[in-house]
């Protein structure tokens, strides 16, 4: 089972200790050492390897289009009330329902589409006209091609 | 006998005092010599902002013209610092504005600026001509209006890597037409478009424009015609590289090159098209700093490229470059002092596997003045490692990532001690290292023992036990920043060597297993220390010995600082950690 010849302690939960560890001394049994085995799961962390945001995003888009995909296109995304924004590739989303989904995931809270309500968080987009839309109204190829930039509004208003 | 010399003589002896190091030394010596010091420094640094308050910085030093302020530990480049954290610029712009009203010069890095700040510094600091913000945050395009409309004496305006509420490009418009002192104007970190036809006005009534680094979004054609209008540059960084232009352009844009006597630094060059790069090659010999790190430029035009750069001293580029461009790097960049290649791919999945530790060993062989290196890599060696030490002793900074964790050598797949022990014991000098791949207590042992110039140490995903962390802290003599993530060792050393934190000016670990308790035992132990521990979870709801997510501790005169979020804790705003530990006791 273990590759004598390689060493690979990556795991996402604690270090099995009796696993043979590169020296005599105990490692600490209550530290996971996380690195994350999978590229998915490297995918979310964003501090290794330890580059600046700036090229990060660069490398991301870079490696969208090499795979083929349409050309990056990077949007701002700013939650209501916080003054500091994200950004996020429109490209690597199919649909509308990947985008609400990968938004409630990023601002941990319950991001939707179409009518206001006091519950959710609703997306709002600024086209190319400068003016703020809905989001949800248009297919979803279209919307891709007017789409400046996305505002996430708070509850009860719209 | 008096031995004294008149102040006014001491004045005109510290006058040509110019570094703040030999100042600091000089203010030791007496207190007239701290006073006369004190009255005559122009130039401030405070390196932690959270070290000093800026009241007592103000007191102190009344003739302040220029002001240095860090904010955020290094790692808050890689994400590991939360947002909220702190290192707000407006308790120092507000107490400056007060008290050194003739402030002339504002270098930021790391610290959050407000819209609100950038219009303070407007409004109070009548002669303001410098504002450098390097990885700073918290601040729109309207708080640059507020400047680029207040300040007639501006020279230098440089957003480095900052993150900017970008709300468009009608900022560069409120630079009035009575500015004509721009010297250096960067704003390469915005997206937004601004108005041709301004930033036009703005550089043809700029004599002594040295240094304009545009945003991706200026075209291709519209640099040809700023260029045109300010062949004195010394410093560019271009726009957008890619625009298809025509023949009769593309000639133009040629000869407005040529035209560029004087420059010294290229950067920019997003989305470089490899027809494109010839324009370039008439600049190339008077080249002494180009950054392709955003250009994805192919190995064999580097190579085109690169071969022409006879005088070329500090080189950023991706490892496209592979192994042979770095190798062309080697026979035709005799000058060169620093390298820094950067990773292609985000992910350890996709690092460029033609570049190898071969590119960094031939450009140590050729390059006799290299003393810098910044170095992404799939994996490494020892022999490759102990040739570099080897051939460059004269090294100051090495900081090498090998992109997979805990990569052994990958030719003996023993770990990288011994590689490292040679770099340590080579290079005397040795100012900054940055470790990775598999590494033992025992690479620690060797820095410990042989990095006594060491000044700043980055850790990630090495060593076994405390023994390491105790290696550093009772070996490494100048040790002044040290910075651990992912290692395994827990309370031990941290609480054995507690006394060297106050020498140093700042210790981050994170996801490491230091405990909570030890935390605490550290705080009370070390008044003059700020123990800040960063964790989403409230500590007091689990044991003591837990381990806790991060921890920043830093030598302070401030005392504990006022603006911590709620996610971070120390026994002076959360005492009721403190009381519930010793309810335990």
């Amino acid at each position: 089972m273990e590759n004598s010849n390689s060493y690979s302690p990556y795991s996402s939960s604690s270090v099995d200790s009796t696993k043979p560890s590169p020296s005599e001394s105990s490692v600490n049994l209550s530290l996971s050492l996380t690195f994350p085995s999978t590229s998915s799961q490297r995918e979310t962390s964003q501090d290794w390897p330890p580059i600046k945001p700036r090229l990060r995003d660069t490398l991301k888009g870079l490696r969208l289009r090499q795979r083929g995909y349409h050309r990056a296109l990077f949007v701002k995304v700013y939650m209501e009330g916080v003054p500091i924004g994200r950004k996020l590739d429109l490209s690597t989303f199919s649909s509308y329902e990947s985008l609400l989904e990968n938004l409630s995931h990023m601002f941990d809270t319950s991001v939707i589409c179409g009518k206001r309500d006091i519950k959710h968080h609703v997306l709002t987009y600024q086209d190319k006209d400068g003016d703020w839309m809905m989001v949800g109204d248009i297919p979803w190829d279209m919307f891709l091609e007017t789409v400046r930039r996305l505002k996430i509004t708070r509850p009860e208003r719209c | 006998m008096d031995l004294r010399l008149p102040s006014k003589v001491l004045e005109h002896i510290f006058s040509f005092v110019d570094s703040n190091e030999d100042r600091n030394s000089v203010s030791l010596v007496c207190k007239s010599w701290f006073e006369t010091e004190r009255l005559t420094r122009k130039r401030v640094f405070v390196r932690n902002c959270y070290a000093v308050t800026p009241a007592a910085v103000a007191r102190r030093f009344p003739g302040m013209r220029s002001l240095t302020l860090k904010g955020k530990p290094h790692f808050a480049d890689y994400n590991l610092v939360p947002d909220g954290w702190g290192g707000y610029a407006w308790p120092w712009i507000e107490a400056m504005a007060e008290k050194s009203p003739s402030l002339e010069e504002l270098r930021l890095k790391r610290m959050v600026v407000t819209d609100e700040c950038l219009e303070k510094i407007a409004a109070s600091f009548k002669d303001f001509k410098v504002l450098v913000l390097t990885s700073c945050e918290g601040f729109s395009t309207d708080g640059l209006a507020a400047i680029a409309v207040a300040c007639r004496n501006l020279t230098e305006l440089e957003l480095r890597e900052c993150i900017v509420e970008d709300l468009g490009g009608d900022w560069l418009s409120y630079f009035p037409e009575t500015l004509t002192s721009l010297v250096s104007l960067d704003f390469s970190c915005l997206d937004s478009e601004v108005k041709l036809s301004d930033l036009e006005r703005l550089v043809s009534r700029s004599p002594n424009l040295k240094s304009l680094k545009l945003n991706r979004a200026v075209s291709l054609d519209a640099l040809g015609s700023l260029l045109r209008l300010a062949p004195q540059l010394v410093e560019l960084g271009t726009g957008s590289f890619s625009d298809k232009l025509d023949q009769e352009a593309v000639s133009k844009l040629a000869q407005v090159f040529t035209e560029l006597k004087e420059l010294k630094s290229l950067s920019g060059l997003w989305d470089v098209l490899p027809e494109y790069i010839p324009l370039l090659y008439s600049v190339c010999p008077g080249l002494t700093s180009l950054n392709l790190s955003y250009a994805t430029v192919q190995m064999p035009d580097l190579v085109e490229l690169l071969s022409r750069c006879s005088n070329l001293q500090k080189l950023w580029v991706m490892d496209l470059i592979e192994d042979k461009g770095l190798e062309a790097v080697a026979s035709s960049c005799k000058e060169l002092r620093e390298l820094r290649v950067f990773p292609s791919g985000a992910d350890v999945d996709e690092t460029n596997v033609a570049m190898t530790e071969q590119g960094l060993v031939s450009v140590s062989e050729a390059c006799p003045n290299l003393e810098s290196v910044l170095y992404f890599c799939a994996q490494f060696t020892n022999a490759a490692l102990a040739t570099i030490a080897k051939t460059r002793p004269n090294l100051k900074c090495f900081r090498l990532c090998v992109i997979e964790p805990f990569a052994p050598d990958h030719k003996t797949h023993q770990p990288l001690d011994e590689g490292f022990k040679a770099i340590v014991e080579s290079c005397k000098d040795l100012q900054r290292l940055s470790v990775s791949g598999l590494l033992t207590d025992k690479a620690f042992e060797y820095i410990g023992t042989h990095g006594k110039k060491l000044r700043m140490l980055s850790i990630a995903f090495a060593g076994d036990s405390d023994l390491m962390l105790h290696h550093l802290l009772s070996g490494c003599e100048s040790l002044n920043k040290l910075e651990i993530r992912d290692c395994p060792f827990g309370d031990t050393a941290l609480l054995e060597n507690a006394a060297k934190l106050e020498t140093m000016r700042s210790l981050w670990m994170s996801s490491c297993g230091v405990s909570f308790g030890a935390c605490k035992l550290m705080s009370e132990k070390m008044p003059k220390l700020n123990v800040e521990v960063i964790d989403e979870h409230t500590p007091e709801t689990r044991p003591d010995s837990s381990a806790v997510e991060k921890i920043y501790i830093y030598r302070t005169l401030a005392g504990p600082r006022l603006d911590m979020p709620e996610f971070v804790w120390t026994i002076h705003k959360n005492p009721e950690i403190g009381v519930s530990h010793l309810a335990i006791e």
